[in-house]
């Protein structure tokens, strides 16, 4: 197991792998240079690779657990739009269970289990990409560079053109976000991501404009 | 992929999209895309190779900064099934990670984040 936590500023990521006391490396990508290489547009996502550095499964949607939130009942009483994004996350598919159980099967039987795909099915089945969506990698990783090296403000332009090229990035999205929506001196990244006044889009009404949470993930194919 | 200018030596290539220059064209894995004129003594002209692979070469002028996109050549995420493995992830401690430690190893790379 190898963690990438797709986080620009490292020091967000370094309390939750401390956290987590992992004996696997838990690395950090603070370029998302990942979602270039692998495909991966959300989190958690997850790419398989065999003994010989192949890949045998493309980026899919790696939950191995069920959250509790999925079996609760949505609390009364809640602001209309905390009440609306308990009903997306909720209806995000779950395959954590079909999931963990090919992870295991993969583990104990490698090439040969049915799980893993040919060198052909896997560039197959992974997401199609078009010359706008490449375009948006360009764009974040020039944002990511000047956010680093001259400061926020010069990486809103080319974050705000990544999103318009590739809403169904998540990872663009979310990370820009979170930058403008974190309160000052806060311990941890907000989480919810509501409407700002830097860029137009939020996570609920991006969302609901992608689909609902039906298609907030890029579900893994186990068939 | 930041990129430090137009004309890139092969392994300054490699390093920042991982496709490598060779006489035969750009190769990633079993793939190679012939692109006459991208490499010209050890030098892969980006402008030539990023036609070739369709990766958007994006420039910001006032910072004289670079940027290419992910290859479309083959209209998916993944252009080969070879695993690239990029150099600038860190640990927590800020050091480079070796993937070659893992070489001869099954591996899950799971992406998560703190947002």
């Amino acid at each position: 197991m190898v963690t990438v936590a797709l986080d620009i500023n490292p020091e967000h990521a370094k309390p939750w792998i401390a956290l987590a006391e992992s004996t696997h490396p838990s690395l950090i990508d603070t370029t998302h240079i990942t979602d270039e290489l692998f495909g991966f547009i959300n989190v958690p996502m997850a790419v398989w690779i065999d003994e010989n550095g192949m890949l045998v499964r493309p980026a899919e949607a790696a939950s191995i657990e069920r959250s509790p939130l999925r079996d609760q009942e949505v609390p009364t009483g809640l602001p209309p739009r905390i009440e609306k994004m308990y009903r997306e996350v909720k209806s995000i598919p779950d395959d954590s269970e079909e999931y963990r159980l090919a992870i295991l099967d993969w583990a104990r039987n490698g090439a040969a289990s049915k799980y893993a795909m040919s060198p052909d099915e896997v560039v197959a089945a992974s997401q199609p990409v078009s010359s706008n969506q490449s375009r948006a990698a360009a764009c974040f990783a020039l944002g990511e560079h000047l956010h680093r090296t001259v400061g926020h403000d010069a990486a809103v332009p080319w974050w705000r053109e990544a999103h318009a090229l590739y809403p169904e990035n998540w990872t663009y999205k979310r990370q820009a976000w979170t930058l403008v929506t974190t309160p000052e001196g806060a311990t941890e990244n907000d989480l919810m991501q509501g409407p700002n006044e830097v860029y137009s889009g939020n996570w609920l009404d991006d969302v609901i404009a992608a689909g609902g949470g039906g298609s907030y993930s890029v579900r893994p194919q186990l068939e | 992929m930041i990129i430090s200018g137009t004309q890139l030596s092969v392994p300054e290539f490699l390093a920042a999209t991982g496709w490598e220059a060779k006489p035969e064209g750009l190769c990633r894995g079993e793939l190679c895309v012939p692109a006459p004129g991208a490499l010209n003594n050890g030098v892969v002209d980006v402008t030539v190779a990023a036609k070739k692979l369709g990766m958007p070469l994006v420039h910001d002028a006032p910072h004289n900064i670079w940027a290419l996109g992910v290859a479309t050549a083959t209209g998916r995420a993944l252009a080969s099934a070879k695993a690239f493995f990029p150099s600038s992830l860190i640990d927590a401690m800020g050091r480079t990670f070796d993937f070659n430690s893992l070489r001869g190893r099954r591996i899950i790379m799971v992406a998560w984040a703190s947002w």
